[in-house]
């Protein structure tokens, strides 16, 4: 079974509104992002709220148009452009936050795609905790995710939390935990 | 390694987030729950995060402060608290000194909820106030008893006549320039105030103050005293991040949120979400 495939089966087993902790190894980042965005979100029929804090959206929508995945129900909310002073171009379904350290301006972002797609079940995808970590501190990461989780929660949202198990640290394993309804470990059913 | 810790507030925030199949907020209690309890009729603001503070809305014919620096969303807050009314049929005027009208509504069209017919319908009323003057043959820079019963007297006739029920002034500070004396200003509040509240009308005063939060001596601190309510927008620098603020510090008539919240400016309206406190704190984010 392919990372992708697996991914998108093991979330379709979830209940709706369900938070999972994705953790993941680098060289399978790109087919986790084909098994939520193209398998998982397609058959559920979710549009995707994708957070970026690891890469430029403009990254990723790359990759996504080399994989072929159509962007009509996926936006993104870009935390890392702005702060690499990279190209003033974007991406009309990408909007920009200054920083990653404006966590309240991440969840003011999704919630204004939320609305603007009211009455579609959603999928927000936060890439990554661990990125996050490196422009905040845990006492503050773990407010946000509280709040940013539970909201989405009530919304009936899937949430999806990427954490990159080569960077994770004991106090991101916590915060994962106290979130999220799952935790995902990619390539579990092969290794046993 | 210590446990995250979770202030009271912001558990209680997400613990009654509920929403609507539209996605905005559910408002928290209805308003014949709230006759059979006793508690004030609400005018809903319509930004939902505002209403969530306010448990509700603002409580009707209260007369609000909204008080900040420049830039900080002051006049998107009050033009989306009558625009929204406008589109439930509550009518609503805005009465500017600051900017033409043309120039304010050029602000106001990008917004999503906004329909020009509302202006047709004349459900939304925009009036700059140097053209009242002129009318009400107001010229003196500095106005006397009699010019500030005759502004009263004249808007509140605007507002019986057109059966307004939202009304704005943008802004109370230049107005309380041409009145300079804290007497007068405490005088024309008092009016204003009296006038709008027995008609039924709900109505947020705009009142500047200056980046360094200091409010040039024009009288905020009377204002805030007289006024109903206070909310208070800022700019907040945290490590080199400037975040919008808002935070009602002042409601009479209902109980309400006294914490600080963080605020978007959208085509959608007026967002807000709670301010993080692990940011507020020494070495804290």
């Amino acid at each position: 079974m392919t990372v992708a495939t697996e991914i998108s089966e093991r979330l379709l087993e979830l209940p709706e509104a369900s938070s999972v902790a994705l953790r993941l190894r680098t060289d399978q980042y790109f087919d986790a992002i084909q098994g939520m965005l193209d398998l998982f979100a397609s058959k559920k029929d979710l549009d995707v709220i994708y957070v970026t804090s690891t890469v430029p959206s403009q990254s990723i929508i790359n990759a996504l148009e080399v994989l072929e995945i159509p962007l009509d129900h996926i936006w993104f909310v870009d935390c890392i452009s702005q702060i690499m002073m990279s190209s003033s171009k974007r991406h009309p379904h990408s909007i920009g936050v200054e920083s990653p350290t404006m966590l309240e301006n991440i969840m003011l972002k999704v919630e204004f795609l939320m609305r603007k797609r009211a009455g579609r079940k959603a999928l927000i995808v936060l890439d990554s905790i661990n990125s996050l970590a490196i422009h905040n501190n845990t006492k503050i990461l773990s407010e946000f995710l509280h709040i940013l989780v539970n909201n989405l929660r009530a919304r009936e949202a899937y949430t999806v939390i990427f954490s990159m198990q080569e960077y994770e640290s004991d106090e991101i394993r916590n915060m994962l935990v106290l979130v999220s309804d799952e935790t995902i470990e990619l390539g579990e059913e092969a290794a046993a | 390694m210590a446990a995250p810790v979770f202030s009271l507030p912001i558990l209680v925030a997400v613990i009654s987030y509920r929403t609507r199949r539209d996605g905005r907020a559910e408002l928290e209690m209805p308003a014949k729950e709230r006759e059979i309890l006793g508690e004030r009729e609400r005018c809903p603001t319509g930004i939902d995060g505002l209403d969530h503070i306010l448990n509700g809305g603002i409580p009707r014919g209260n007369t609000v402060l909204v008080t900040g620096s420049v830039g900080t969303g002051k006049t998107s807050i009050c033009v989306e608290f009558l625009v929204r009314g406008a589109v439930t049929g509550e009518t609503s005027l805005y009465l500017s000194v600051t900017e033409p009208t043309a120039k304010l509504l050029k602000n106001v069209i990008p917004f999503d909820f906004f329909d020009e017919r509302l202006l047709k319908q004349g459900k939304l009323h925009f009036i700059d106030l140097p053209v009242l003057y002129e009318k009400l043959g107001i010229e003196n820079v500095e106005f006397d008893v009699g010019e500030i019963k005759l502004l009263v007297d004249g808007i509140a006739e605007i507002v019986e006549e057109r059966t307004i029920k939202r009304f704005v002034l943008d802004s109370m500070t230049s107005v309380s320039y041409r009145l300079k004396d804290p007497e007068k200003i405490r005088e024309f509040l008092l009016r204003l105030a009296t006038a709008l509240s027995a008609k039924g009308c709900t109505s947020l005063l705009v009142s500047e103050v200056s980046t360094s939060g200091e409010n040039d001596g024009h009288g905020g601190g009377i204002e805030e005293a007289i006024a109903d309510g206070v909310i208070v927008t800022g700019n907040l620098e945290r490590r080199g991040d400037l975040l919008r603020t808002l935070q009602v510090v002042k409601m009479r008539g209902t109980s309400h949120s006294r914490a600080k919240y963080v605020l978007d400016l959208t085509t959608g309206g007026v967002l807000l979400v709670p301010l993080l406190k692990g940011g507020s704190i020494p070495g804290g984010g």
